[in-house]
């Protein structure tokens, strides 16, 4: 997603001179909604929104610059799926504008505030049964060891998390033809059968001939975690311990 | 089948899972009981041969000589990667997910039943890859607990969350800017990850490597080439011939749990072709090693080629079996080498009982005293196996109840032409070329007496070939070729009852089966994709047990 490659767009950037700035042209966006749709979109969507790969319409609003997006495409996200390209720079710039045209308008980034400590002891109270950090907790929910959103993001994913279902945790509830339900994250599914990860964190695949249903869940699995369940400076603490996890330096290996 | 959307049941999902505490779900993932169950777990195929003895030979009794020509394919996965030479690997399978891995450092979880991915992996690769750039592929996962384990075109061991793909921990095996790489898909024993490493045509020098699987930290390492003043360093002209000696371990090997014993082959001398600066037999090149799983250290070996100039690597799948060898029961080591003789070793003691050539290589007919081959032929008298030798590395397999060997041979021409180059790390050390004769080479698939090397009977391919085997109780034996055919044999008369033509040559893959859903399937890798065969379901018989 775009707060994590927007860090090593950063520590790329300090290592290499800054591309040529990245001029406004409409016929460079449409340059750039064609390559996007050829490389980009089988991942991150049509719609740069994020299929199997993450959401881009967020970038900028996230504190990206045009340097780190151009950047993070040229070397791709390490120990990910992105690879790295080797297209032209003018190409590059075409990709960059194109995402800048479906991008938000940027915001400030909030400063952090907030107790790591108490937000660490939160997490592993309220968060951790479902979210891994490194080898611990569980994977009901996506890994959080390297979480890297904006404020904003968080909030809304922590305060109401079925505004925005993950890809890949999509909930569903399978009903076999003998009654019996399933509860799940939908992993993959084509027309003929659905593969998901059970509440016991089993991988499944079925058939849907032998499903009689496949009830497809708009609540997420995450509770909403409200004013109630978390108070504003719990949020913040907790905030505060999540921004701790932002890879400071490139998780490349020596 | 209906689809609606319910928000009131999601609400109770979510309130039951926050509040289910992750230790209290039940414990998954394989044991090492459950590696040592094998081949009698037909729902499961949990390391690369599918069991210990390396025999890859599946109890399973579905799939008929008498039924297998229904045999159609289920499903196709397509990697979207395009290898080098094929898709070598064997998948494992576990609770109905398969686990496979592809070339580039690439993994993926699928639906056994359907092909459907549940999650995939692709290493991040530095563009500089030496061996790696040359052979980026990946021959399969070992597996422990949650625990995937494989290794890296840059000469890494990583373990994945079987249940994400996410790493969870990733260790340096070897440098591999001077010419490793590792290929091979780990052993996973009791509480260690054996595995081998590759680049053995690169001036490295080869070992075998234990992992402790809870952090990656390296357990002990054993190198197959001696370091200066160690056993076996008589047999090289001085140190620095040593530290680029060769002797990779590319193949995965097999294990005695009760002798604590694993048996790995070891790749050939560098460089490949010109051996003057190399004079000496080479330990422990292009040999087998017996090595003590709990200390890394050596009990018995036998080296194959001494002094080995034709790449002829020993990067074989060691076969175990109890086959009685002159009428005694003998357990038992065996080995279909690259150089064209088929060789059966105690394998406690390393004593060779049978060593006869099932190619007909002119290289060498006999052995001496000391198990070593009487060359005949230098390549002076005509030309020699190509420098793919006799067979390769694709795995063989072994039928007890038939006494059956079946190996896919390489009937070869070539002539070698040795030259004298300059070493440099990170570059391939050839040092000469080989020309081959493709008229007068062929390949074939042959069933051999262990005990005797007499050929029981043989399928001839138009070219040579580099597929693997695998045999079933049933007795179905399924091969493949170079012109991409996976194919099923009678095991008792080596009569062809089925072919598919996959569209790529199927290349060092060799085939595994499972049971899912009551119905066995049989897999195999070829080009850019991995294919699933099963009966039709009305045509099924139940499952054998």
């Amino acid at each position: 997603m775009a707060a994590f490659a927007l860090a090593l767009g950063a520590w790329v950037a300090a290592q290499a001179p800054p591309p040529p700035a990245v001029p406004r042209d409409d016929a460079q966006v449409r340059t750039g909604a064609t390559l996007f749709r050829e490389r980009c979109a089988e991942c991150h969507g049509a719609d740069g929104k994020g299929v199997a790969a993450h959401d881009l319409t967020r970038l900028w609003s996230a504190g990206a610059t045009d340097n780190q997006v151009f950047q993070t495409i040229r070397n791709g996200v390490p120990n990910t799926i992105m690879p790295s390209s080797n297209a032209p720079d003018d190409q590059l710039r075409a990709l960059v504008a194109y995402l800048r045209s479906i991008n938000d308008s940027p915001n400030t980034p909030p400063e952090l505030s907030g107790n790591a400590e108490n937000g660490e002891r939160l997490f592993w109270t309220s968060c951790g049964t479902c979210h891994k950090i490194k080898e611990r907790g569980g994977r009901m929910g996506p890994d959080l060891s390297r979480v890297n959103q904006s404020r904003d993001q968080l909030v809304a994913a922590i305060r109401t998390p079925s505004a925005s279902l993950a890809t890949g945790f999509e909930p569903v509830t399978l009903v076999t033809r003998e009654g019996r339900r399933v509860r799940a994250l939908r992993k993959s599914e084509d027309a003929f059968s659905i593969q998901v990860m059970d509440t016991q964190e089993r991988l499944q695949g079925y058939l849907k001939g032998d499903l009689r249903e496949v009830v497809r869940e708009t609540t997420s699995m995450m509770p909403a975690f409200g004013t109630d369940k978390l108070s504003g400076g719990d949020l913040d603490d907790l905030l505060r311990f999540l921004a701790t996890l932002r890879p400071a330096t490139p998780p490349r290996r020596p | 089948m209906t689809v609606r959307r319910s928000l009131v049941l999601a609400t109770l999902v979510a309130a039951q899972v926050a509040s289910m505490p992750a230790q209290e779900r039940p414990p998954s993932g394989v044991t090492y009981q459950d590696l040592l169950k094998g081949y009698s777990e037909p729902t499961t195929w949990a390391s690369f041969s599918g069991d210990f003895s390396g025999q890859r030979h599946s109890p399973l009794r579905q799939i008929t000589p008498e039924n297998v020509h229904r045999l159609a394919a289920r499903w196709t996965f397509q990697t979207g990667i395009v290898p080098r030479r094929g898709f070598e690997g064997t998948p494992l399978v576990v609770d109905g997910v398969m686990y496979l891995t592809g070339p580039f450092g690439s993994a993926w979880a699928l639906d056994a039943r359907t092909g459907r991915p549940f999650w995939r992996y692709r290493r991040d690769l530095p563009t500089d890859l030496t061996y790696g750039a040359i052979s980026p592929v990946n021959r399969g996962f070992g597996i422990l607990g949650d625990r995937l384990f494989m290794v890296t075109p840059d000469a890494h061991v990583v373990a994945l969350d079987a249940k994400t793909g996410t790493v969870l921990w990733d260790t340096t095996m070897a440098d591999y800017k001077i010419g490793y790489a590792a290929t091979a898909a780990p052993l996973v024993i009791d509480g260690k990850v054996i595995a081998g490493i590759s680049g053995g045509d690169f001036p490295t020098r080869g070992f075998l490597d234990a992992y402790d699987p809870a952090t990656g930290a390296r357990v002990w390492r054993f190198y197959t080439v001696p370091g200066p003043g160690e056993p076996g360093s008589d047999t090289w002209p001085g140190a620095e011939s040593m530290t680029r000696g060769g002797g990779a371990t590319w193949v995965t090997g097999s294990y005695d749990p009760d002798l604590n014993l694993l048996y790995w082959g070891t790749g050939n001398p560098n460089p490949l072709y010109y051996g003057d600066d190399r004079k000496g037999s080479n330990l422990h090149t292009a040999s087998i090693i017996a090595v003590d799983a709990a200390t890394g250290k050596l009990r018995w070996y036998h080296q194959f080629t001494p002094h080995d100039l034709h790449d002829w690597d020993s990067n074989h799948v060691p076969v175990l079996a109890e086959v009685a060898i002159g009428g005694q029961p003998r357990k038992v080591v065996m080995v279909a080498n690259r150089n064209g003789f088929f060789y059966v070793f105690d394998r406690a003691t390393g004593k060779l009982l049978v060593g006869k050539p099932y190619s007909d290589t002119t290289w060498a007919r006999e052995l001496d005293a000391n198990g070593h081959p009487i060359v005949v032929n230098d390549g002076s008298k005509g030309c020699l196996p190509d420098q793919w030798g006799s067979t390769n590395y694709m795995p063989p397999s072994y039928d007890a109840a038939r006494r059956l060997f079946f190996v896919t041979v390489r009937e070869t021409c070539a002539e070698y032409r040795p030259v004298k180059e300059t070493i440099v790390p990170g570059r391939i050390s050839n040092s000469g070329t080989v020309v081959r004769d493709a008229e007068r080479s062929y390949g074939v698939l042959r069933a051999i007496d262990p005990a005797t090397v007499e050929r029981k009977w043989e399928f001839k391919y138009p070219t040579p070939t580099m597929a693997g085997v695998m045999s079933t109780a049933a007795g179905v034996v399924f091969a493949g070729d170079n012109e991409g055919n996976f194919m099923a044999f009678d095991a008792r008369s080596g009569k062809n009852l089925w072919f598919f033509p996959t569209g790529a040559p199927i290349w060092g893959a060799a085939p595994m089966t499972f049971m899912v859903d009551g119905r066995q399937h049989v897999v195999i890798g070829s080009g850019t994709s991995v294919t699933a065969f099963a009966l039709p379901a009305e045509a099924g018989t139940p499952p054998p047990r």
